[in-house]
């Protein structure tokens, strides 16, 4: 038997209704802001891209050879072919404009360094860990700054790595001299930059995409403000510090822009826009983000912020010598602009040895490892 | 004859251990608890949660649990908790002299300056390890106290105790729990005597 549809003038105008019901019901529905894109940047071309190489900002805590790691990342950034700006000029540039602080871009030195020495990206490095006691270890984070009419982020990687962290079979994988684990490290940086230049390829350093359960924040709230659809621009304050690690407010905001600007639902304000706005509105946070200090930051046009991340870290700990275990401990706090209300808050914490019984298989050994699983985490989390 | 009563005795002095083991539970469980009688606790929507009164040697203790029970409290949906920052911001502005036990008239102008429901205070009594011979572990001891913000009348007060040194301790060692783990399961015994 045969079944066939006859369009008479009956069901062609059942259709017609259908149709017409059809579209007011899609008229109805709530009208979705559209995904906001990043700030298009289009530098000349990746490969001609003049850049200036900020000496490294030590948030170590401890002495360190900044120095001697700036140096030696510039040296091998030169020998990956990229075209790096001259300690001289970048010296004599910085003094010009009697520039000291080297861990983020604001809009006023970007437009210099493009208008007067024609530098196309800032390259700014911080030395988050240096621990020269066996087995060495050591962590920098590094990111690429375009010098457009707003900074923004082009490029962002990091190295953290501990020298017994592969021991291999009868120890033979352990690195004892910092220099080799330093050198491994500006190498990773440095091949990581110059992939970046030639074929555009972005680093991945969210390695499980937030998998492993053990990394997930602890507990969450998650309001339905936030959609999965939209893309945020969002500036990343400094953490409030209470652990005993010096500098562990900058590290944290380090790590939240470095792991979400991997996903798509974030554009991330560079934080020397952050800064100036802090600056510029004299805003000192004592105890955390007031919704006051949130609504000056949102009204800046330079930031043009949909949500504001802060946070306070509470533990950021590695160990030193091969004994001991790394520990972070943090909670974040996410305000978004139109409800002027705490879209996100969770907290996290974690130690190296969790979930470790045999041989340390699977012990995290440097808590900036740990950092970045866990941030990965709050990522996913916030983006789904 | 004799077989019967025998088990009938036995059967008695199982009925009056079970009776006083019951008795025993339910009396425990409502001492440390109050609830304001007139309030409708279903009504409070935002809190402020103020710096926590620290009475333990361990200098960041009050912080610390301040942390978790904040982010706890909001991932329960059920309450919105203003930022830390606002209520700092709040307590600077009405120049609270003591913030972690504020006075009536203060509480009041600080709920409405930061547009609050309720206030919430609370006492960190004990934090960190204890010893019992060769044996430690970690405890907690806290209390809080909630004040309603129009009136500044405490509305509900809880405390809870958590950790310690259990008997598997004392035969096994190990040292106990994880601080962070302690912490988590008293702020989730302190909620459920709110939200129960």
């Amino acid at each position: 038997m045969i079944f066939s549809i006859n369009f008479s003038s009956k069901y062609k105008k059942s259709a017609v209704l259908l149709l017409t019901f059809y579209l007011f019901v899609l008229s109805c529905a709530p009208v979705r802001e559209p995904l906001k894109f990043a700030l298009v940047v289009s530098p000349p071309s990746l490969e001609k891209l003049q850049i200036a190489a900020f000496p490294v900002e030590n948030l170590s805590g401890t002495r360190a050879p900044a120095r001697k790691i700036g140096e030696s990342l510039r040296a091998q950034l030169k020998k990956e072919g990229l075209n790096i700006l001259d300690d001289n000029a970048l010296e004599e540039f910085m003094s010009g404009h009697r520039l000291r602080y080297t861990g983020a871009l604001d809009i006023e030195t970007a437009r210099a360094f493009r208008d007067e020495i024609g530098i196309d990206a800032v390259l700014i490095t911080s030395l988050e860990l240096y621990d020269e006691s066996y087995p060495p270890k050591i962590s920098l984070i590094s990111r690429l700054v375009f010098t457009g009419d707003t900074p923004q982020i082009l490029w962002m990687d990091s190295a953290g790595l501990s020298g017994d962290e592969s021991p291999g079979l009868l120890g033979l994988g352990l690195i004892e001299d910092p220099e080799i684990l330093l050198k491994n490290a500006l190498e990773n940086l440095s091949r990581s930059l110059a992939d970046y230049i030639s074929v555009g390829k972005q680093p991945i350093a969210v390695s499980k995409q937030g998998k492993d359960h053990k990394f997930y924040p602890k507990f969450f709230y998650r309001s339905p403000i936030l959609s999965p659809d939209l893309k945020y621009r969002i500036a990343v304050m400094p953490f409030l510090n209470k652990s005993e690690r010096k500098n562990a407010g900058d590290i944290m905001m380090l790590h939240f822009l470095e792991t979400l600007r991997q996903f798509e639902n974030f554009d991330v304000i560079e934080p020397g826009i952050v800064r100036q706005n802090l600056l510029s509105f004299r805003i000192i946070m004592n105890e955390g983000i007031s919704f006051a200090n949130a609504g000056l930051i949102f009204s800046t046009l330079e930031a043009d912020a949909d949500l504001i991340l802060s946070g306070t870290v509470v533990d950021y700990q590695d160990y030193h010598g091969s004994e001991g275990t790394a520990k972070v401990d943090f909670s974040v706090l996410v305000i978004e602009k139109k409800s002027h209300e705490i879209v996100w808050t969770s907290k996290s914490y974690n130690t190296g040895d969790e979930g470790v019984f045999f041989f340390d298989f699977g012990k995290v050994y440097t808590a900036h490892i740990m950092a970045s699983e866990m941030i990965s985490a709050i990522g996913a989390l916030l983006a789904e | 004859m004799r077989t019967r009563n025998t088990m009938g005795f036995f059967g008695k002095i199982a009925l009056v251990l079970t009776v006083i083991s019951l008795v025993s539970c339910t009396a425990s469980k409502l001492i440390d608890i109050y609830f304001d009688p007139n309030m409708d606790l279903g009504a409070v929507r935002t809190a402020a949660v103020m710096p926590f009164d620290n009475l333990t040697r361990e200098q960041m203790a009050a912080d610390r649990v301040r942390d978790v029970f904040i982010n706890k409290l909001l991932s329960t949906g059920e309450i919105y908790v203003v930022p830390s920052g606002e209520v700092k911001r709040g307590i600077l502005l009405l120049g609270i002299s003591n913030p972690s036990s504020p006075s009536t008239e203060e509480t009041v102008k600080l709920a409405s300056l930061i547009k609050v429901d309720v206030i919430i205070t609370g006492t960190v009594r004990e934090y960190g390890e204890v010893r019992s011979g060769t044996t430690s572990a970690n405890i907690i001891s806290l209390s809080l106290q909630m004040i309603e913000g129009l009136s500044g009348k405490i509305i509900w007060t809880a405390s809870s105790t958590k950790g310690g040194i259990s008997t598997k301790d004392r035969l096994l060692g190990g040292g106990g729990r994880p601080m962070n783990d302690v912490t988590e399961e008293a702020v989730n015994d302190i909620l459920n005597k709110f939200f129960f």
